[in-house]
């Protein structure tokens, strides 16, 4: 319970000051509707119709949470440090890795902001209508998905505690895992080598069912996968930041000074 | 000669400074791999889409990528002065203003070549898209065309980063434009009307084309028009932007609204 | 009654080394000691000061004592917890404030901030609002809590910094710099507050660099240069053990080249510092006590401009400025 309000309280003050940056808010709206423009474009070039427009329209709504996530969550605790506040969080008589749920949950919610805003634009521009048959089943895999994704992008923000370049490499996955996780592309058209990594990705199976309550089939297998994924990311994350906190004490990398 | 040292040394210098990049850590990450990624991206959302033409992905991804130094680095140099606290050492020195600035375009240019060339040649090799040897210099041409002129635009980005903080923000913008309106994943001529007209003034958009020509077997002198216009509007943002320059710094100084905190 | 004998903070040859490197290719590693064994104890309801100039380490034995840096060599412990295997016993009992303007969420307001740190140090939910409501008026920022934080001058941030490490009751409290970059009458009423909390039972562990702030606060002070405890006592004390012998102050402008080592080597003469004060130089000499330095120290600047020239009694900051130079 106390878990529950610390996680709660903490991501919704997180949210109000991303929300008031142009970076992590106005950025994280408009960059992947870029993305989407040309995606979108490229289908009608294509002359896609029906479930395969439809499929698009998800897949390329769903990138915004993903960049959103992978974009700022290797940066964030690089400006926790810059602010000195992260040796504040280290400080904090609670699970390092639980304190960075509530920082990367907030990025993906913005990213679901973007979500809507892409579909809207969709609609709009491109004249994509989106005829959900299970309204309920894609609102929770939609949830779902923000919450995985928020717990993968926790991993990467442990990963930069030690690694002041590690933003770089966070910037840099954004579009693999696009690829990887078939937001777009068909994991089974991808390379067979890649599609074990496929697997152990929570949006791949967020984006599955998202697609999957869009076009009428049951999402709940999907969600399952996604959601025992995404759990085992927040066990690891436990393990990996004691030690990284640990050795970020021994090699003082906590401050900037 | 004076002005020759501003340009090559004090433009070198500050590229390290300010643009502290060259860390392999952010390096093969940012110029190497992300450039890589995006063209294997497109390739594959194009085939998923019906347009299975590996070689016009590999070309528009691989060439929109040398925009990412010309515009964030040259973007920086006004931010990255401003967030070391040197920005109104920078104003108040007596360095020729045009000498300074272009200075500081020169590694960024090649900053920029370089990454869009690596993207190139890695991605031809890994999709096996056949780009013959012939072709290889005219394409160096465009390229760098391409890096001279998105360079103009950064140049524009940081006199306006006197006034904007946010440059990362705007960069990051300017290059999402790029790549909708630049042809990079879906050809000009395939776009509505009013989109084509803007393309027509972005940089990238003709020495894409040109790319796109020479590796189709074209000869450098029947492009040469496309590149000179690719030049001339690298040469129109340059020159927009060490006027913007000027003009606010003469506002700043009789305003004081030079934002140097 | 049970009577505590065991002191709050436990400091045993605590040391650290930094190693930093450098080059990619050829890497060259260069080890900097910047604490190299110090002891002392602090006891409950004691107001301790750690006073030394800047790089002599005492933001690094604070940092180790709140487990945000692994000692090289040492123990500490802190409330009977040791610092390297009960780290989580110590994080949850110790408040931490430092100095200058970062810290603080710039985009959230002031309460947004208390509000974020309550659910952090795991303040209950019942009691947070109450408690939050308590420091904004103990820190007189009530009235002001609603408004962002970068809009804060810099000693109402670091009011709320203090705030902010009293959240959660913590039983020892350590504030490293805490009045750097103050006006003096923010730094008055900063001081006013934690003579505050230290009547009210709270251990407070201090740095600083100002003489005065120690001198005022402390009931004891540690002199702390180039990584060792130099002197460890009373302020009183301290100013004792140099009080005797005078100080001469001469006003030079321009002191010529060698003169400070020939004034260095007369025999009556402690130590020699020079400091610049506007146009001038002042040399400071700390004479042997019982002995009048001035003639041969003048017959040293022959051929120099000088103004004022007067001789003195040692004042705590010269105790200071001695044991450093010492060190």
């Amino acid at each position: 319970m106390r878990t529950l309000r610390l996680v709660g309280v903490a991501w919704w003050l997180q949210l109000k000051m991303r929300s008031r940056s142009a970076f992590d808010g106005l950025l994280s709206l408009l960059y992947p509707g870029f993305f989407a423009t040309t995606i979108f474009m490229m289908f009608k070039q294509g002359d896609a119709a029906g479930p395969a427009l439809l499929s698009a329209a998800v897949g390329s709504s769903a990138m915004g949470i993903w960049s959103a996530v992978s974009t700022t969550a290797a940066f964030a605790l690089q400006m926790e440090r810059r602010q000195g506040t992260l040796e504040l969080l280290v400080l904090a008589p609670q699970p390092f890795a639980l304190l960075l749920v509530p920082l990367t949950l907030s990025m993906a919610t913005i990213g679901a902001y973007s979500m809507i805003a892409t579909l809207l634009w969709g609609r709009l521009a491109f004249g994509i209508h989106l005829t959900i048959a299970d309204p309920l089943g894609f609102l929770v895999a939609v949830v779902v998905t923000v919450f995985a994704i928020g717990m993968l992008g926790m991993l990467i923000a442990i990963s930069s505690i030690r690694y002041r370049f590690a933003w770089a490499l966070g910037s840099a996955i954004e579009m693999p895992v696009w690829l990887i996780c078939g937001f777009l592309v068909a994991v089974s058209d991808l390379p067979a080598w890649v599609r074990p990594l496929s697997a152990v990705l929570s949006p791949t199976w967020g984006v599955a069912a998202m697609r999957a309550a869009a076009n009428g089939q049951s999402p709940w297998a999907d969600l399952g996968w996604c959601v025992l994924t995404a759990a085992s990311y927040g066990l690891v994350a436990m393990f990996v930041s004691r030690w990284m906190v640990h050795s970020a004490r021994a090699h003082a990398t906590l401050a900037l000074s | 000669m004076n002005s020759l040292r501003i340009f090559f040394i004090g433009g070198l210098t500050s590229y390290r400074a300010l643009f502290h990049w060259l860390s392999p850590w952010i390096l093969v990450p940012t110029f190497l791999l992300t450039p890589l990624f995006q063209i294997f991206l497109f390739v594959y959302i194009g085939r998923t889409a019906g347009i299975s033409d590996d070689r016009f992905f590999l070309i528009g991804n691989a060439v929109v990528n040398a925009a990412v130094p010309c515009l964030f680095a040259m973007g920086n140099t006004i931010g990255g002065e401003r967030n070391t606290g040197t920005l109104p050492l920078l104003i108040a020195s007596p360095a020729k203003r045009v000498p300074l600035f272009l200075g500081r375009a020169l590694p960024v240019i090649v900053n920029g070549f370089l990454v869009a060339v690596f993207a190139l040649i890695t991605g031809s090799l890994l999709l096996r898209v056949d780009i013959p040897p012939a072709t290889w210099g005219g394409i160096a041409v465009a390229i760098a065309a391409c890096s001279i002129s998105c360079t103009g635009l950064g140049l524009l980005g940081a006199a306006v980063a006197l006034r904007v903080r946010e440059t990362a923000v705007m960069s990051n913008i300017v290059l999402g434009i790029l790549i909708v309106f630049a042809g990079v994943n879906v050809p000009v001529g395939a776009m509505p009307g009013w989109m084509q007209v803007v393309a027509g003034w972005l940089p990238m958009t003709h020495g894409i084309r040109a790319t796109h020509d020479l590796a189709a077997g074209a000869a450098l002198t029947d492009v040469a028009g496309t590149l000179l216009a690719e030049l001339g509007l690298g040469a129109l943002y340059a020159g927009l932007g060490l006027a913007l320059l000027r003009w606010f710094e003469y506002e700043s100084r009789a305003r004081a609204t030079l934002d140097t905190a | 009654m049970v009577r505590v004998t065991e002191p709050v903070i436990e400091v045993d040859g605590l040391a650290r080394t930094f190693r930093s490197r450098k080059g990619l290719i050829r890497r060259s590693s260069k080890e900097i000691e910047a604490v190299r064994g110090v002891s002392f104890a602090v006891e409950r309801g004691e107001l301790f000061g750690l006073l030394g100039p800047n790089g002599a380490g005492k933001t690094t034995t604070i940092k180790m004592l709140i487990t945000l840096l692994l000692p090289t060599g040492g123990r500490a412990r802190v409330l009977g917890h040791d610092v390297v295997a009960q780290a989580h016993a110590v994080r949850r009992k110790v408040g931490y404030v430092f100095g200058g303007d970062r810290g603080l969420y710039e985009r959230l307001s002031g309460l947004d901030n208390l509000r974020y740190f309550a659910e952090l140090y795991g303040v209950p939910a019942r009691e947070s609002k109450q408690r939050v409501g308590e420091l904004l008026e103990l820190v007189g920022l009530a009235g002001r809590e609603k408004e962002r934080v970068e809009g804060y001058s810099r000693g109402m941030r670091q009011r709320l910094h203090i705030a902010r490490g009293l959240l959660h009751r913590p039983e020892v409290l350590f504030l490293d710099e805490p009045s750097i970059g103050i006006d003096p009458v923010g730094a008055r009423e900063l001081r006013a507050t934690v003579r505050n909390l230290v009547e009210t039972g709270t251990t407070v562990l201090l740095t600083t660099h100002y003489m005065f702030e120690a001198d005022e606060l402390c009931d004891r002070i540690a002199v702390i240069a180039r990584g060792r405890i130099v002197a460890l006592d009373t302020p009183s004390e301290l100013k004792q053990k140099v009080t005797t012998g005078t100080v001469l102050e001469i006003d030079v402008f321009g002191v010529p080249d060698g003169v400070v080592e020939k004034v260095r080597a007369e025999p009556d003469v402690l130590s020699v510092s020079v400091d610049v004060q506007g146009q001038a130089e002042v040399l400071t000499v700390h004479a042997r006590p019982g002995t009048d330095v001035t003639q041969a120290v003048m017959g040293h600047l022959d051929g120099s401009r000088f103004g004022r020239v007067i001789t003195r009694q040692p004042t705590l900051e010269d105790a200071y400025i001695e044991l450093v130079n010492a060190a």
